[in-house]
């Protein structure tokens, strides 16, 4: 289960120097908010159940990427609790932050291959982290491959692939050792129209093993195919949580 | 990731595997530590040569305190001897008045009239003398003066180290002042080798900055991200080692008799294989090391979580 509680994300404003006259430098401060200090999660309280698929949708800068970050403590909230079970992710030092990311898999819309590691070595790798043996990884590797339908590009480097194949990589090795949860932030941002959809096939099939699946979107015909939760957010907070929803800004 | 010998296989083939297809940032950046250790072995051969060179000329330098003629030989072995107790001499040699003419005779063999001359003189015309060696240059001075004031004085008739002593002096300077250049110039061109090894081994790194900001997102720790490159910049460190010994063995060979016809005493194709061993370690730790320090400082930065 994963809870949000009263979860605050504010970044310290951008100091911008003008020259004004006489040579003097004026500090100015950017950004929106009472203080200049600008907020890209306010006040986010939230529950995902164990196996859900939950679409989160908004427009641009609504704060759906920074809400998946701070699952994976690439942010830390500045105030509030992010709990994955019992565990507050906030609070983890810096050594156990490897091991939170080895439970979860994540998709981005750039998909982050390494550009030096064969498609092959790229899922692999998720299970090297973990101290998987050479054994299990010549086991899972082919499977999770085929799962995704690109065991003939195996050894391809990523740049001899396409967006689709290069993001069905991705999936493989956000699969392949098993995480309960799956992030997936604008997997098919960079996708044309039948990708997109296989991608999103791929998403749900997981999604039934039992996976805990997280979406960000702004893709309406996407969100609007799955019929799952939507959450709806718009400048820092949730707007809208239906169960069965629809993309409606 | 604990460390097991899967694992410790796992990052040592991921090194390997990253330097082959790194192949040319990898040719570069070999190429620069080339030229520092080449920079450095020069130096220590530079070393050598003047160490030698400064040694041969101070093995020349000698002093000799001529006795007055009445003094006896039993008196003139107890200076010996006295001398010889000191811990600054290294040797002392008697050369009795007979000796002194033996020898006289014997360098001037072919020139008659000097025979003539000493036949018509009848008697020894020449003093007894001690030849002192002493273990250092900077040392001669004090025994100069032990020798005069102490309580031989009245025996000792004159000590050629006044006319010496400008020569001494001198190459006393000189050895110094390469001793200390040597080592300054020494420090200096190995810090700047280090400094454009380190820099363009931060630049490769910094080519995968991505890279390693994705493996920390799939949940690498940061030993699985920094082994690979340690032992990346290990294979960098020896096979720069290896083309150093290359190159640099051949080259002493070539310049060894050109320098030795000019300074005598300097056989540097002989130091250096009487020394090849602790030149292959030398060498070789020092490209180890230097590859894997630059990756460990490099790779530090973009470890941050």
């Amino acid at each position: 289960m994963i809870t949000f509680d009263k979860v605050i994300k504010e970044y310290p404003p951008a100091p911008r120097l003008r020259q004004g006259y006489g040579g003097q430098a004026t500090l100015l401060r950017a950004g929106n908010g009472n203080h200049g200090a600008y907020r890209a999660l306010d006040d986010i309280n939230l529950e995902i159940k164990d196996g859900e698929f939950v679409s989160i949708i908004g427009p641009s800068g609504a704060g759906k990427s920074t809400l998946l970050k701070m699952l994976i403590r690439e942010e830390a909230p500045s105030s509030g609790r992010v709990l994955i079970d019992e565990t507050n992710v906030a609070e983890l030092e810096d050594g156990q932050i490897p091991h939170l990311r080895r439970k979860i898999g994540t998709i981005f819309q750039d998909f982050k291959l390494l550009s030096q590691k064969t498609a092959w070595e790229n899922v692999a790798f998720a299970l090297e982290v973990i101290g998987a043996s050479v054994q299990s990884i010549e086991d899972d590797v082919p499977k999770v491959l085929k799962i995704v339908g690109m065991e003939s590009k195996a050894l391809n480097f990523p740049h001899q692939l396409s967006g689709g194949e290069k993001q069905r990589i991705a999936i493989a090795r956000a699969l392949v050792h098993r995480p309960k949860i799956l992030l997936a932030d604008e997997p098919t941002g960079n996708l044309d129209l039948l990708n997109t959809f296989d991608v999103i096939k791929l998403l749900t099939k997981i999604n039934e093993f039992g996976t805990t699946v997280v979406l960000a979107s702004h893709n309406r015909e996407v969100v609007n195919s799955i019929g799952r939760r939507v959450i709806t957010m718009d400048k820092g907070k949730i707007i809208k949580d239906q169960e069965q929803g629809k993309y409606s800004i | 990731m604990e460390f097991n010998k899967e694992n410790l296989m796992r990052v040592i083939n991921q090194g390997w595997t990253n330097f082959r297809r790194n192949s040319w940032l990898a040719f570069s950046t070999v190429g620069i530590m080339v030229l520092a250790l080449l920079i450095f072995s020069g130096l220590v051969a530079f070393n050598v040569v003047s160490q030698n060179a400064i040694a041969s000329l101070e093995e020349k330098v000698d002093v000799t305190a001529y006795l007055k003629t009445e003094v006896s030989e039993g008196a003139a072995l107890e200076i010996a001897r006295e001398l010889e107790n000191r811990s600054e001499v290294l040797f002392v040699n008697y050369v009795s008045r007979d000796q002194a003419l033996e020898e006289f005779k014997k360098r001037h063999e072919d020139e008659e009239l000097i025979q003539e001359a000493l036949k018509e003189l009848g008697q020894n015309p020449l003093q007894a003398s001690l030849e002192i060696k002493a273990r250092e240059t900077a040392q001669y001075a004090s025994l100069v003066s032990f020798l005069e004031q102490g309580r031989f004085g009245n025996l000792i008739d004159k000590i050629d180290f006044y006319e010496n002593q400008t020569v001494i002096s001198r190459i006393q300077k000189i050895s110094s002042g390469l001793r200390v250049g040597g080592i300054l110039v020494t420090l200096i061109l190995s810090l700047i080798a280090v400094l454009v090894t380190f820099n363009t081994i931060r630049l490769t790194i910094f080519n995968q900055k991505q890279e390693i900001e994705i493996m920390r997102l799939v949940g690498a720790s940061n030993w699985h991200i920094r082994g690979p490159y340690v032992v990346e910049g290990a294979i960098y460190g020896i096979i720069a080692g290896l083309a150093v010994l290359i190159i640099f063995y051949p080259i002493v060979y070539f310049t060894s008799p050109k320098i030795q016809a000019f300074i005598p005493s300097v056989n540097l194709a002989n130091y250096f294989s009487n020394f090849s061993g602790e030149m292959l370690v030398l060498v070789l730790g020092s490209g180890i090391s230097l590859g894997i320090a630059s990756s460990l400082i490099a790779v530090r930065k973009h470890l941050k979580i």
